[in-house]
This record gives C-alpha cells, sequence and structure tokens, in this order.
C-alpha cells in the first residue's frame, strides 16, 4: 500500500509525540531503587546533611571552610563563620573545591610508568608495590642526591616533611611559581625584624594607599582582606575610607580604588620614597621617626627622589605626589600596602621597604587602622619551619639536575611555573627516577616514573598557621569530611609510611602511626596551654571534639607587642632592570595571576575556568590585554593574534584591547597553557611563564616575573575570544556632570 | 477488493485517533495513580534482590520496627537499615551459632557485605511528586506505623496498602485535625 510522504511525516510526528508523552509520565526506573549502605557510621542518617568544620588548601590562605556532606558525598562548600580570617565567607576558588574532589581526570591510586617518559601510559599497582618501589630507590640513592620538591608547607605537615628530609639527609625545595612572599618576607625582616607577614587593619583605617598589591583578587588573605575592604568602604559606624591604588596594571583592585594611579613598572618604590620625601619636608608625619629614618639630616637626606626630580622616571606628576603624601599624612589613620608587581622587580625588595617605611614614617605601625604583626607559631612544629626557596635556589636545582638520582614532587608543577631558559624541563628527563604525589596530571607529573596520589584536603587530616594570619595566635584544623573518593593516601600519611619501610633513623624519627597522630599531638599542646577559644577542663577527647566541631583554635588575648625602630631609608635611586626584547626597546610585560585559576594551580577546575575575570570578562582561554595606543599603532583589533617574543621565546595569544592598559605596556595571565593538568585544562591557552626572563632581585633571589622585555607582532591570524562583554547590549551610561568639591584646605589640587 | 486511498485513508486515520485515544487513557490513568503503573498485577508488591521476610522478624522475631528504620522519629525518611545492621545478629555466619546457615538469602547479604557493594531495593512506597512527608512528625505524634503500612508483621513480602494519595492524605489529617494548608505539604 503506497504511503504518501505527508501520511508518512504525520503518523512519524504523533507517534514520537505519544511516546515522548507517555515517557514523560513515567520515571526511571533508577529513581525507585532505594540503597542500604554496607556501614552504618553514626553520622550518616540519609536525607540529613550534616556540615564539618575544616579548613581549606586549595589557594594556601588557610581560609576556615565547612563541608555540607550528604549521604557520604560533599556537596557544598562554605566559609566557616568561626574563623578569625574569613568568618563565614569564602572565595569563588575555594567554592569549586568540590570539583577538585570529584573531578573526572583524578588519579585513581598508584601509578607505575610503563611506556616511554612522557608518553602517559602507565600501570596501574598496589600502594603497597608502590612504596616498595620508591624505598627501594631511595635506599639505593646517595642521599644528597635525592630532592624532595614541594609548596610552602606548614602546620604540622611543615613538621613531618622536615623530620622525614633531616632523617634522610635529602635535599628540600618550596615551589612557588609566581613569588608571593620572597620579597615581601624580606623586607618585613628588614625593616621590623619580624618573620611573618603583618595583619592589616583595613576595617579602621581612612586612607589605603595599595601599591600592587591586588589584595582583592589573589594577592595574600583575599576573603580577610575584601571583608575589611567591605568595612573600610561601607561599615555601620564610620565614614567610607578613600582608596588610592598605585599599579602599572588596572587590576580589579585598581578598578575598585577611588583614583589608579598608574605608575611606570618597578618604580613603585621610588614613587613611595618621593611621597616620604614630601612628607618629611612638610613635618607631616611623626617627626622621631623622620628624624632616624634620616639619620638627622631631615628631607635633604632624599633629595633624590624629590617628586619634580623622578615624575618622569615614575610617571607620576609632582602635583599627583605631594597631593598622595599629603592625604596620606592627613587622613590618619593611613594604610600603605604593597606586593604583587612591586616586588616582581629586580629593586622587589628595595619598593617594598620604602612602601612599609611610609606606615612607620606617619606612625601608624600597631595602631588602630594601621600595620599589626603576627606573632611567631605558637610551637616550631605548630608553624613552617622549612626554609622557603626562591626562584635562585631553582635555577641552582635546575643547574645541577645532572646530580639528582630521585626527584620528588608533591603539589609543584616547576615543569608548568618555571621559565623555559633554565632548562628545567630538558634537565627533568634525564633524572633517572622522578616521582609525583600529585592527584591529578599536570606538566611535571606527566613526566614521573612513580605516582604516589594524595588525597585531597577534603579527604585527609591536617593543620595550619595561616600566613599572615589575623594578628594573633591561630591554629585551623582539617578533618576528612568525606571518605577518599579514589585509592589515595595523604601525603603524610605516604612519609610515615615510607620512613617506617626505611627503618632506622627515619622510623625514629616519624614515629607517629598516622598523619592523624601528629594533627592530634598538635592539638594536645593547645589543650595544655588551657587558653583561647576553647578550653576544657580534663579529658583532651572533648578538647579535641569541640577543636573539630570548630575547625580553629585561637586566642585574642594573644597580640604581640612589638615596638619599631625606624630603619633609615635608602638615599640613593634603585632602579629596576629590565630584561630587553631582541633587537629593540619592547613593551613591558606584565604577568599577574587570575582571580580564579591565580597562576594556574586552579586551571584544572571547570568552574574557574567559566569564572569570568572580572575586567575583560575572558573566560576559558589566555588574552593579551594592550592599550588602545598601542593597538592603534600595531594595527590591532580585539581578537587578533599576536606573538609576544622574549629573548627567551615567544608565546602566542588573541588581543583585548583595554582602555585601562596604559601604553607601553602588555599584561598576560599565568593561568593556562598545560599540555597536561586533565581534560578542562590540557591545550588550553598559553604558558606566559615559559618565556619570562630569569632575572632576580640580587638581595633575595626572587623571579622578577615583571622585568621581561617583549616584542608584540600581528599575526595574520584571529580567534575570538569567549567573553561575556558584548552578549548583551550595555544599558547607556547617564552623562554625569564632574564637579570638584573643595575640602576646605586648599591642598587639594 | 482492491487497497484504494479510500480504504486506507480511513484505516489510518482510524488507527492513529485509536492509538491517541489509548495513550490519553494510559496519560489520566498514570496521573491519578502515579505510582509505578503496573498494567498485570497492579499494587502488587514488588521483587527484592535479597527475599527479606518481614513476617519472621516482626512477628516471629519481635523486632520493633525502630530498630531497623531508626531515624523514624529523627529524620524525613525512616531510614533503610545498612548491611552492616543486618550483621549486628547475622554476623557469626560460618561459624556454629550462626541464623540459618543453610539460608542462600543470608549468602547474599555476605557477599553485599565482603565486597562493600550496597544492597539496590525497589522502593515499595512512593507518594506522588512534590509532596514532602517527615517520618518524624507522624510517629512523634503517635501515628503507629501500621497506620500507613498496615500489618507488616503478616506479609512476607511487603507491599503497599493505602492509597498514600493527596484525598487520603487530607482526609487522615482532616480527622486528626493536624494542618491542611497547602504549605504543610508542598514546599
Amino acid at each position: 500500500m503506497p504511503v504518501s510522504r505527508r501520511q508518512f511525516l504525520k503518523i512519524a510526528g504523533i507517534s514520537s509525540l505519544g511516546a515522548v508523552i507517555f515517557k514523560a509520565c513515567g520515571f526511571d526506573a533508577e529513581e525507585n531503587l532505594v540503597e542500604s549502605p554496607v556501614n552504618l557510621p553514626e553520622d550518616l542518617v540519609l536525607g540529613t546533611d550534616n556540615w564539618y568544620a575544616s579548613s581549606s588548601s586549595l589557594c594556601g590562605n588557610g581560609c576556615g571552610i565547612i563541608v555540607r556532606v550528604f549521604e557520604g558525598r560533599a556537596k557544598k562548600i562554605e566559609g566557616n563563620p568561626n574563623h578569625p580570617l574569613n568568618r563565614g565567607k569564602l572565595c569563588v576558588r575555594c567554592q569549586a573545591g568540590v570539583q577538585h574532589l570529584y573531578h573526572p581526570d583524578r588519579i585513581a591510586g598508584p601509578l607505575r610508568r610503563s611506556g616511554p617518559r612522557g608518553s602517559g601510559q602507565y600501570q596501574s599497582v598496589t600502594w603497597e608495590t608502590a612504596e616498595a618501589d620508591l624505598v627501594q630507590r631511595l635506599q639505593g640513592a646517595q642521599a644528597s642526591r635525592v630532592v624532595l620538591a614541594t609548596d610552602p608547607l606548614r602546620g604540622r605537615l611543615a613538621m613531618v616533611t622536615k623530620q622525614f628530609v633531616e632523617a634522610l639527609g635529602i635535599r628540600h625545595a618550596s615551589f612557588e611559581s609566581m613569588e608571593r612572599s620572597t620579597n615581601l618576607r624580606a623586607a618585613m625582616r628588614q625593616l621590623f625584624g619580624q618573620e611573618q607577614l603583618p595583619e592589616f587593619d583595613l576595617e579602621n583605617t581612612n586612607f589605603l594607599l595599595g601599591f600592587g598589591a591586588d589584595m582583592l583578587e589573589t594577592w595574600l588573605s583575599t576573603v580577610r582582606y575584601s571583608r575589611g575592604y567591605g568595612e573600610f568602604r561601607q561599615g555601620d559606624h564610620r565614614d567610607r575610607g578613600t582608596f588610592v591604588h598605585v599599579d602599572s596594571r588596572f587590576s580589579m583592585t585598581a578598578a575598585n580604588a577611588d583614583k589608579w594611579v598608574p605608575v611606570k613598572p618597578g618604580m613603585e618604590g621610588i614613587l613611595a620614597l618621593s611621597m616620604a620625601y614630601v612628607i618629611i619636608r612638610e613635618e607631616l608625619g611623626d617627626k622621631d621617626a623622620a628624624n632616624a629614618m634620616t639619620e638627622g639630616r631631615g628631607f635633604e637626606a632624599l633629595a633624590a627622589f624629590a617628586p619634580n626630580v623622578v615624575e618622569d622616571m615614575t610617571g607620576v606628576s609632582e602635583n599627583d605626589t605631594i597631593y598622595l603624601a599629603r592625604r596620606f599624612a592627613h587622613e590618619q589613620p593611613s594604610l600603605a600596602v604593597g606586593g604583587s608587581s612591586a616586588g616582581a622587580h629586580t629593586n622587589g625588595l628595595f619598593n617594598l621597604a620604602a612602601i612599609y617605611s611610609l606606615n612607620v614614617l606617619v606612625g601608624n605601625v600597631g595602631k588602630e587602622g594601621g600595620l599589626h604583626f603576627n606573632p611567631a607559631p605558637l610551637s616550631p612544629g605548630a608553624g613552617g619551619s622549612l626554609p622557603q626557596s626562591s626562584f635562585r635556589d631553582w635555577q641552582n636545582i635546575a643547574g645541577d639536575m645532572g646530580n639528582v638520582e630521585v626527584l620528588m614532587v608533591r603539589n609543584a608543577d616547576p615543569v608548568h611555573g618555571l621559565p623555559e631558559d633554565l632548562g628545567f624541563q630538558e634537565a627533568l628527563t634525564n633524572v633517572p627516577y622522578v616521582v609525583s604525589f600529585s592527584s591529578f596530571m599536570d606538566d611535571t607529573t606527566a613526566q614521573a616514573d612513580l605516582i604516589l596520589p594524595e588525597s585531597t584536603y577534603l579527604e585527609t587530616w591536617g593543620d595550619d598557621v595561616p600566613d599572615p594570619g589575623p594578628g594573633y595566635e591561630m591554629v585551623t584544623f582539617q578533618q576528612p569530611a568525606v571518605a577518599p573518593f579514589q585509592d589515595t593516601r595523604s601525603f603524610g600519611d605516604t612519609l610515615i609510611a615510607i620512613a617506617g619501610r626505611m627503618g632506622g633513623t627515619a622510623a625514629t624519627a616519624l614515629p607517629w602511626a598516622s598523619f592523624k597522630e601528629a594533627v592530634q599531638e598538635g592539638a594536645r599542646e593547645l589543650f595544655a596551654l588551657g587558653r583561647g577559644n576553647l578550653t576544657v577542663e580534663g579529658s583532651f577527647e572533648a578538647f579535641w571534639s569541640g577543636l573539630l566541631q570548630r575547625g580553629v583554635w585561637y586566642d585574642q588575648g594573644s597580640r604581640p607587642n612589638i615596638s619599631v625602630e625606624p630603619h633609615p631609608l635608602p638615599t640613593e635611586i634603585n632602579s629596576p632592570v629590565f630584561q630587553n626584547a631582541p633587537h629593540e626597546e619592547g613593551m613591558n610585560l606584565i604577568v599577574y595571576q587570575t582571580n580564579s585559576m591565580l597562576d594556574g594551580r586552579l586551571a584544572h577546575l571547570p568552574w574557574l575556568q567559566a569564572t569570568p575575570d572580572p575586567l575583560t570578562t575572558v573566560v576559558w582561554d589566555t588574552w593579551v590585554d594592550i592599550s588602545r595606543q598601542d593597538a592603534e599603532r600595531l594595527e590591532l583589533k580585539s581578537n587578533d593574534i599576536v606573538e609576544i617574543r622574549s629573548q627567551y621565546g615567544a608565546i602566542e595569544a588573541p588581543v583585548y584591547v583595554n582602555r585601562g592598559t596604559p601604553p607601553g605596556i602588555v599584561s598576560v595571565p599565568a593561568s593556562q597553557g598545560y599540555s597536561a593538568y586533565g581534560r578542562y585544562a590540557e591545550n588550553r591557552g598559553t604558558n606566559v611563564m615559559s618565556i619570562l626572563a630569569p632575572l632576580t632581585d640580587p638581595n633575595t633571589g626572587a623571579l622578577a616575573y615583571n622585568a621581561t622585555r617583549v616584542k608584540v607582532t600581528k599575526t595574520d591570524r584571529r580567534r575570538t575570544l569567549p567573553k561575556f562583554e558584548g552578549v548583551v547590549e550595555a544599558l547607556p551610561a547617564p552623562t554625569v556632570e564632574l564637579i570638584q568639591i573643595a575640602n576646605g584646605k586648599g591642598d587639594a589640587h | 477488493m482492491p487497497i484504494t486511498p479510500k480504504i486506507v485513508i480511513p484505516a489510518v486515520l482510524g488507527l492513529v485517533i485509536g492509538v491517541i485515544l489509548v495513550m490519553t487513557a494510559v496519560f489520566l490513568t498514570k496521573a491519578v495513580f502515579s505510582e509505578p503503573f503496573q498494567v498485570f498485577g497492579m499494587g502488587a508488591a514488588p521483587d527484592q534482590p535479597i527475599d527479606f521476610p518481614h513476617d519472621v522478624h516482626v512477628e516471629k522475631v519481635g523486632i520493633e520496627c525502630m530498630f531497623c528504620h531508626r531515624t523514624v522519629d529523627t529524620g524525613a525518611s525512616a531510614g533503610i537499615p545498612a548491611v552492616e545492621q543486618c550483621l549486628f545478629c547475622h554476623k557469626d555466619l560460618g561459624r556454629e551459632q550462626y541464623i540459618l546457615p543453610e539460608s542462600e538469602e543470608l549468602e547474599k547479604l555476605r557477599e553485599h557485605f565482603e565486597s562493600e557493594e550496597p544492597i539496590q531495593w525497589n522502593r515499595v512506597h512512593r507518594l506522588p511528586d512534590h509532596v514532602q512527608f517527615l517520618h518524624e512528625a507522624h510517629i512523634n505524634k503517635g501515628i503507629n506505623c501500621s497506620e500507613c503500612h498496615g500489618d507488616v508483621g503478616s506479609m512476607e513480602v511487603v507491599g503497599q496498602v493505602r492509597d498514600l494519595k493527596m484525598g487520603d492524605c487530607v482526609d487522615c489529617h482532616r480527622e486528626n485535625n493536624a494542618p491542611t494548608d497547602c504549605l504543610t505539604c508542598h514546599y
């Protein structure tokens, strides 16, 4: 029987519609299942959620978290309201922690390489075998030819690692691809004799002067600063504070400021000393301090920094410098903070020391609304006592890789984070045995011979003494919110197990049965102190359970009382050194961490990849910020791909013409460009760290990651950057007439 | 008789209309019952992966409901006992004093425990969508389990005995002076 096309379509249409309706009225057979779990933990009640207080080690700020666990699965991470640093607030990075836990590309168990190195061919082995392999290698190698590289460690994990390193006599190095603290720590040591990073009383300050420190995005304890910043701007019992930000890049922090002062790269310290010159000359600050800081010579000592002398160098006009200096001195309490790009030059220590000296000059150290010190960690065990390595140490390691027999890497990715000029990547291929403890196949782990994957912070015990802390003694505790999702172990437990297998001094140096015992040992010390937010008479068990409920121990009565001897200011200009692009005066390359993925260590989390950059709204890619003037000169439009070439290599990325970028500067985020690291990060964007010049601050050895100059060339290709901007038509901005309000003192310009 | 469009078109149309009518009927029936719709043996107790006899445990041994359904007075769900909990009594499998050594069903239980594989039971009582039910509130009010679940002690395999539809809920709420506000159950 002939069925016409029309009839056939009718019948097909109606039957599929019927099928849809029929299907929609039913439900999946799976929905009709109800499960008997195998085990019966006390706190597992079907249909009821549990919240566990813990601490986050995802970005190293040590914020307190509470984790919502539903039937054994972590569902949501929120801020711990009890925690002195973040007080219930949390940043976008911590929120994505559940993806770190349930990532589809997590390494499921110990792996041994079965193909050529870097081929990604691994066979899965038991923990027993993997540990035996490593122990055999360690016993066969000369101890001084074994290197353990970790992220900067704190808390009991630092203590366990230190004892492991010392008992075995092996070398240790800490790795941070964009060093945030080396120069800052050196400045604190030089000015104040302090080993700990300071606390800033943002809540009570009136005039905040930032130098490079992108405190609302990535710099140090960002959630604590954002919380303080909210109070500073909109607190209930105070007037709105004024915020001026000095930076060569228009960051989100700069965008939040009342005034952004685009300084030339590396000139932050000279500008700060120029302000000091004005404050001393006009006798605005603490006169005794000024006297001591100039060794009795007065402002003449700083003649080299007179605003009219340095205005061409800093790019900040004489008037602006005088205006800033006067406001900073008048609007007490005021606070100067510096970091990030200000410290990322060959004169980084000079810059930071000059910036923090301003606080001494106006007498706000230890005052309300000023800069406060953090006490030393409670005991050497509770605080990090492993020395922090600088870029210079890594240069030495890279140069000495021929003598390394076993390289062990934990939570660090030097293959991605070190400039290619160091030759670390090539040198690694000649190291006979590379071990990684990573739970993810990052660029360094992809070269490993043996992988002993580490459980995430949501599955393990731990503690932390955040640095910077809240200005008083504090220890945060981390407890497993869920059972290990994969066949992984905590790094501490692995070290203890390996030491046990090694026997001898190693086994006696790490006497604990598990890392949890080491953490509990620290808690016993706090219990014995009998002070702080939690005091329990009698049993430690009660104290321990109270501690786990709170997630944090702190004692607000333990603020250190430190008096500061003013430190003499430098009298000579210390200019930054730049590495020029091939054959020409290039443009300044400013490298920065992104708000969501930092230096790339969180690039494996899709929520963070999809979080738009606050200023450009770009997602899932690397982009190049360039000024309108430079774009015009190079005939560039947004989305044109450019080549950025330094003396050490070249990368390519699409351009974003940014009205906030000063001429002569290109800025590129260092958060992408992995060749591995899971399905969401691999082969995405480019790695700007690879082309950096290996310049350091000669005083500290810290990498001057903003000291590279590059040549920017247009290619004939384009790639549209994925971004939100322009997707929806913006509402027309109302035209507002700007009026200058006189401040009555007649000294504003 | 030749097959002409005169015959084919009404036949196809009739078929289509028939199919639509059947579907509408099924749709309405499912909407009314809104529960697993079993054409054959509607309302029968579903098969379970392990033949657990409720009657033996309740009637013969005399175990209280709450011994196994332990969150019935504290949570929304009454709770399905963990495998481990079965082994509170059946743990001595393989020794002399174990209960029912020859039982194949208990062998299955032990396999689940040893392989750490949860048991996937088939749900017997399923409420309509968009309604919330708290066991805790009803039990603490003094309503007996058997009010809704029937005499489980007499059932070898548990099946549903009450309608558990909105009409049923509202009737009972009225009889007991319980709130009948929409937001009592729909929130």
